[in-house]
């Protein structure tokens, strides 16, 4: 038997969601700071290989979460951390950033007007910057597998809390948190599904690349770390129906997350009460703090036209995952690879065409 | 070393025993593992370690010949681990008093060898036993399993009787105890190549790659709600999936087939020897009408034994006993001295 410990460091309280209730057959899987599951892996892991020598500077193209963890756990590791970011960089996340050390790299805003936008321009200058230092290592979180075998442990913790999984729903980035939990928890359970969610404007089940308001999820470039075989379903969430469902999940249950969780519960929970049989564990990523001056701010909603929005209790089906209609779609991906699924679309419109 | 149990009961033992000229040991034999692999111990290093199925009705008896003036031990000439596991358990008792130099064992046994029944474990344990019952002394469990290791390099975890454990076989530590025992089911034990033996001494320790190991700390979590909960149905998915890792390993064939006919007739899962040749259906042996569909799935698989060439080697109750086969008392086991 053990006894309680007490944490070695900070970042390791940040491993754990806490699971909780949120309908009969529904369960919600609160981060902090989920990203840092993946970050603080694999920079354990660099460490131990000895890909870290003593001067390698940690280098990464990030304007979000997954750079705090890494400027978290640079911290403990006494590491240099330099992130390549968007000019537009949230101001109180970039106060933090710096006061943890790292050094934030904002590329110009010019930059955005190019093909694959900011992130393009992101990675070519987060090439410039490994040239410029003797020794970098970057974590690569849309390619490295140690993302998605990260979240081994999460699946354990589902496995061990509550056993037959029937489903499991979340928001997409990288593909890490998904494809890494579902891949683990298949090990068991073979049958459980996997219901992604993405927004509209993000290529990763086959939108154009286009302006994204709803921040947290989605991609601009098709990370390697997605693995579409493993989806069962995806469906696609405006902005406005994410807001209204992240005030919903706060509302209702005391639960104070953000947008990307706002997004992945709307989808959770209309497919929870549609199949009252089945278990069911929605992620969400983050807590509410970096937007309590706009999605819980009733005034900016207003002002940007999200208050009030009617959002629909039930997503529209498309036959067409390409095309973008509506504030939530749902398109049954059947776990098949990219390019079968657009392979099929195609063939299809080509016969809407004859 | 000096024996440290001996303490009332076994002093009593001890005195009555005076007499006595000869040591007894008993050891159950197993049914492969329930799930095996790498995992990391408390202090975060990979180990190997197996979680075994036990199986009450086969064992191992062994009776120590202890003798005073010569150092050597006998046995059974195509047993050399018994002479091992003799000779390191003599070591143990050096400073006793009263303790033998040498001597003879004989072994009585109903474990078929070289098919992942534990054959070899349980000899040694027994044999383990039955020089510490010579010496009048109970060997704690950890203790019979770090010689048992000395004495065949990899041991499975028979010898710990009283708890559901994750053993590190090559180097007799308990990563974690699951519970105090297995949810009651019901096994059919099948003999995937009869007449083939696998040579543990000659097995590879299997080299998993990355997946396989991120996967067995996920079946680590899934079998210790299992065995917590006494939920026979997630144990069967943690031993369906470890048997389908084993596959690239020691493959079992007909694994599907034998998957497929239990979960016809409502079985919770598979599970291997992973260094033999047998395989067990899991059934809840709560479920309603049990017993009938565990029989159901044993006609239905020796009819088609002429095909597929398994052999069905018994019917096993763990944690439950099966109608019409009364529990076997492990310390009794006459039939094993008759």
């Amino acid at each position: 038997m053990s006894i309680q410990t007490a944490f070695e460091e900070a970042t390791e309280t940040y491993q754990v969601p806490r699971l909780i209730r949120l309908a009969p057959n529904l369960y919600g899987a609160c981060f902090t700071l989920m990203k840092m599951i993946p970050a603080r892996f694999i920079l354990r892991r660099a460490e131990a290989r000895g890909l870290l020598g003593p001067d390698t500077v940690i280098v990464e193209t990030t304007s979000g979460t997954f750079g705090l963890a890494l400027a978290m756990q640079g911290v403990h590791m006494s590491r240099r951390v330099v992130l390549v970011s968007d000019p537009v960089i949230d101001e109180r996340l970039y106060r933090r950033l710096t006061d943890l050390g790292a050094v934030v790299d904002r590329v110009p805003a010019a930059a955005g007007a190019v093909p694959g936008g900011y992130q393009a321009a992101r990675l070519q200058r987060l090439a410039e910057v490994r040239t410029e230092h003797e020794s970098t290592f970057c974590p690569e979180q849309y390619s490295n597998p140690d993302n998605p075998r990260s979240y081994a442990s999460v699946a354990e913790l589902f496995l061990e809390c509550l056993g037959q999984i029937d489903c499991v729903v979340g928001p997409v980035g990288s593909g890490g948190s998904m494809c890494g939990t579902v891949g683990n928890l298949r090990t068991v359970l073979p049958e459980c599904r996997a219901i992604g969610v993405d927004t509209h404007g993000s290529v990763l089940f086959g939108h154009a690349d286009g302006h994204r308001e709803l921040r947290g999820l989605g991609m601009s470039l098709m990370p390697a770390n997605l693995d579409h075989r493993l989806f069962d379903q995806v469906h696609w969430c405006s902005a406005s129906a994410a807001y209204a469902a992240t005030r919903q999940l706060h509302r209702r249950h005391a639960l104070f997350m953000g947008p990307s969780g706002g997004a992945a519960y709307l989808a959770a929970r209309w497919w929870a009460a549609a199949n009252p049989s089945a278990l069911t564990v929605v992620m969400l990523p983050d807590e509410g703090y970096r937007y309590q001056d706009t999605v819980y701010d009733d005034n900016w909603l207003r002002s940007a036209g999200h208050l009030d929005v009617a959002v629909a209790t039930e997503p529209v089906r498309v036959s067409d995952p390409t095309r973008p209609v509506g504030s939530w779609t749902c398109f049954d991906w059947g776990r098949r690879d990219y390019a079968e699924v657009m392979a099929g679309t195609a063939r299809a419109a080509a016969r809407e065409d004859r | 070393m000096v024996a440290v149990q001996v303490l009332s009961p076994a002093a009593d033992r001890r005195y009555r025993r005076a007499g006595a000229e000869v040591g007894i040991g008993y050891a159950p034999a197993h049914h492969g593992e329930l799930l095996q692999g790498i995992f990391t111990d408390a202090t975060g290093q990979p180990r190997r370690a197996l979680v075994t199925l036990p199986q009450p009705g086969r064992g191992t008896r062994a009776t120590f010949y202890p003798s005073y003036s010569h150092s050597g031990v006998l046995g059974p000439p195509e047993r050399t681990k018994v002479r091992r596991a003799a000779m390191l358990a003599l070591r143990h008792f050096t400073s006793s008093a009263a303790a033998a130099k040498g001597g003879r064992v004989e072994i009585a046994s109903n474990v078929p060898p070289g098919i992942g029944m534990g054959s070899s474990t349980s000899d040694v344990t027994a044999t383990i036993r039955a020089v510490a019952d010579f010496h009048g002394v109970t060997l704690p469990a950890d203790e019979v399993a770090r010689l048992a290791v000395l004495a065949e390099c990899a041991s499975d975890s028979i010898m710990i009787d009283d708890r559901v454990v994750l053993f590190g076989h090559r180097d007799a530590t308990v990563l974690e105890s699951f519970g105090h025992r297995l949810p009651p089911m019901f096994v059919i034990s099948c003999d995937t190549e009869p007449g083939a033996r696998v040579d543990t001494l000659r097995l590879r320790p299997a080299d998993y790659d990355d997946a396989e190991l991120a996967g067995f700390g996920v079946l680590r979590a899934a079998l210790r709600r299992a065995v917590a909960l006494a939920d026979p149905a997630l144990l069967g998915r943690v031993a369906t999936a470890s048997a389908r890792i084993n596959q690239r390993y020691l493959p079992k064939p007909h694994l599907d087939h034998l998957l497929r006919a239990c979960q016809r007739h409502g079985g919770c899962g598979i599970q291997v020897a992973h260094s033999g040749t047998v395989a067990g259906l899991l059934f809840d042996a709560l479920a309603p009408d049990a017993e009938r569909r565990l029989h159901r799935c044993a006609a239905e698989l020796e009819r088609g034994a002429a095909d597929t060439g398994i052999a069905i080697t018994g019917l096993i109750g763990v944690s439950a006993s099966l109608a019409g086969s009364p529990a076997p008392d492990p310390h009794e086991l006459e039939a094993l001295t008759r």
